[in-house]
């Protein structure tokens, strides 16, 4: 395929940086500004999008990961069977695409703050806490990853590898 | 907590109908005023209406018939001009000729129109901003707040129009910084502005609240109570809610704990609740602060909010000695209460601080990964690439959010 997303947005980028931007010299300040974040933003699709696949995936799998820990918790797995067995399913199919992954991956998020929320005040609350925010740590680390080129990281040098 | 648990799914969020908007209203009850914008904010993404760009001309002529029907004559602004900075609001520079507000000599003032577009980071109310910039007039350096259209009957959307303060917001040495996040104003300049920033915070917090006329639209504060802080938790819990793109399951497990812990207050302050870097106009020359910006978070409160607020990590950068934190490039988290103790008389309480704490990380956690997510997404403002670039604080500020969480129930 000629038309190829990383050169198409490379060609973007090229004219947005060495032909729009230098012509923008005594414009306002905040036209200014957006180019540059628009050419941060479309140089971030550029770098992440051949990674997107594997990165969705590993996300689903770690939400998949935490509801069963905590279907396991708080003694309900059937409740969560058919959020994970949609996951599973999603994972094993080669033609799912990104968006059946998100959804997959919103549907278990969600299920599992419901089950948070039923636990409040039972045996085991504090156990199933501890475990979300033990297991949720992880996920929010590669979601750091995954966005740290737009420079919100005070010291990007000690953030894990990658791991999609 | 009112109202029963209930999962909104996206297409909910997007379209919110009648039962939705109740069910969240129920469930997180705030401020009378805070509840009207965050239920007209639903009701504008139900309709579906996103931001349109509007021209100068139509600003100008909502502005003049906004201050022709204040000042009951018509007037004609002029020198119409944008004004940048700042991620939430749109602005326009004018000048109006006219005799001030005590109708003194005829004057040429310049003036600023600033108008919330139909989605933002900070979803707020102008007669809230309006009232609190009169109200601290002469007790900390603010822009001169003169008319308010808070339902937006004269421009397109609600604004205010308040004289323009001179001075910058991002000093020569680090001008890239977007909305101030990370600022560093250098060794000389900090060593000038950090004394002011700490002094001014103290003069605002000390205040006699008894004398702050006009904070109409303000829900009172008491001492001994923690509704206010309730009420200031669930209407971040309420804006999760509602704009969130995706759960995240701490999020409700700090929320909870924020409920369960509120601290009662021990003294009432007017909160600035948006003071930090970025929100302050200075002469670089001088090294003086000139104007406080950014009211429209102002509350009766709890001083801990904005001390704590002051410090995040999210508004700091290291110094250079390559270790030390500077909270919104001004001073290390303790020294800065130490200085604050000293120029307020108050006390500064570990307890309120690690509560407050851990209340400003769920905030930025919010305002990031929820409301400046969905504002962008649903082409809600006349930045929605800045807004959206302000996104990649959010995961961040979660992981801060989590770890300082884990540290203080550990």
């Amino acid at each position: 395929m000629i038309r190829d997303f990383d050169s198409q947005l490379q060609v973007a980028l090229r004219a947005l940086e060495e032909v729009v931007a230098p012509a923008l010299g005594s414009a306002e300040k905040h036209v200014v500004e957006q180019l540059m974040l628009a050419i941060a933003t479309i140089g971030f699709v550029k770098s992440r999008l051949p990674e997107a696949r594997r990165f969705y995936r590993m996300e689903l799998r770690n939400c998949i990961d935490l509801a069963t820990e905590a279907g396991r918790i708080a003694g309900v797995a059937d409740a969560l069977a058919h959020p994970i067995a949609a996951g599973n399913s999603a994972l094993a199919d080669p033609e799912a695409d990104i968006a059946e992954f998100e959804a997959a991956s919103r549907n278990l998020r969600d299920a599992v703050t419901a089950l948070s929320h039923a636990a409040v005040g039972q045996p085991h609350q504090a156990t199933l806490e501890a475990a979300i925010l033990g297991m949720s740590g992880s996920l929010v680390a590669q979601n750091r990853v995954w966005g740290a080129s737009f420079g919100f990281e005070i010291q990007p040098e000690n953030l894990p590898k990658a791991a999609w | 907590m009112a109202g029963e648990y209930r999962i909104i799914d996206e297409a909910q969020r997007q379209k919110p109908d009648d039962d939705v908007i109740a069910q969240i209203r129920a469930r997180y009850p705030v401020e009378p005023e805070i509840d009207k914008i965050l239920t007209r904010k639903m009701h504008r993404r139900r309709e579906g209406k996103g931001y349109s760009g509007v021209t100068l001309e139509r600003l100008v002529d909502g502005t003049q018939r906004l201050i022709g029907d204040r000042l009951g004559q018509p007037v004609t602004i002029a020198n119409a001009r944008w004004l940048s900075g700042g991620a939430s609001k749109l602005q326009m520079m004018f000048d109006l000729d006219w005799r001030g507000p005590d109708g003194g000599e005829e004057r040429t003032e310049t003036l600023v129109l600033r108008m919330e577009p139909a989605a933002s980071v900070t979803e707020s109310s102008r007669a809230r901003e309006f009232e609190v910039i009169q109200a601290v007039e002469g007790i900390i350096p603010a822009p001169r707040a003169y008319w308010v259209d808070p339902d937006g009957d004269f421009l397109p959307y609600p604004a205010m129009i308040y004289a323009f303060s001179s001075g910058t917001a991002k000093p020569s040495y680090d001008a890239g910084k977007v909305s101030g996040l990370g600022q560093n104003y250098g060794p000389e300049l900090r060593a000038k502005l950090a004394p002011q920033f700490v002094d001014l915070l103290a003069k605002l917090h000390t205040s006699d609240i008894a004398q702050a006329k006009g904070m109409e639209h303000f829900a009172p504060a008491e001492v001994g109570s923690n509704a206010s802080v309730i009420r200031q938790v669930n209407a971040m819990r309420r804006i999760w809610e509602e704009d969130r793109i995706e759960e995240e399951p701490i999020m409700e497990i700090i929320y909870r704990w924020l409920i369960a812990n509120a601290p009662t207050l021990d003294h009432v302050s007017i909160v600035h609740g948006d003071y930090r870097s970025g929100n302050f106009l200075f002469d670089e020359a001088k090294g003086e602060i000139t104007a406080w910006l950014d009211w429209e978070g102002a509350s009766f409160g709890d001083r801990h909010q904005d001390l704590t607020y002051a410090v995040m990590p999210s508004f700091a950068h290291i110094a250079e000695d390559g270790q030390t934190l500077l909270g919104s490039g001004m001073m290390a988290e303790h020294d800065l209460y130490a200085a604050y103790e000293k120029a307020s008389g108050l006390t500064v309480d570990p307890v309120r601080i690690t509560y407050f704490n851990i209340y400003n990380r769920y905030l930025i956690a919010i305002l990031t990964l929820a409301a400046s997510a969905r504002a962008s997404r649903s082409r809600g403002t006349h930045q929605d690439v800045l807004v959206n670039f302000v996104v990649g604080l959010g995961y961040p500020s979660l992981a801060d959010l989590s770890d300082y969480y884990l540290g203080v129930v550990a």
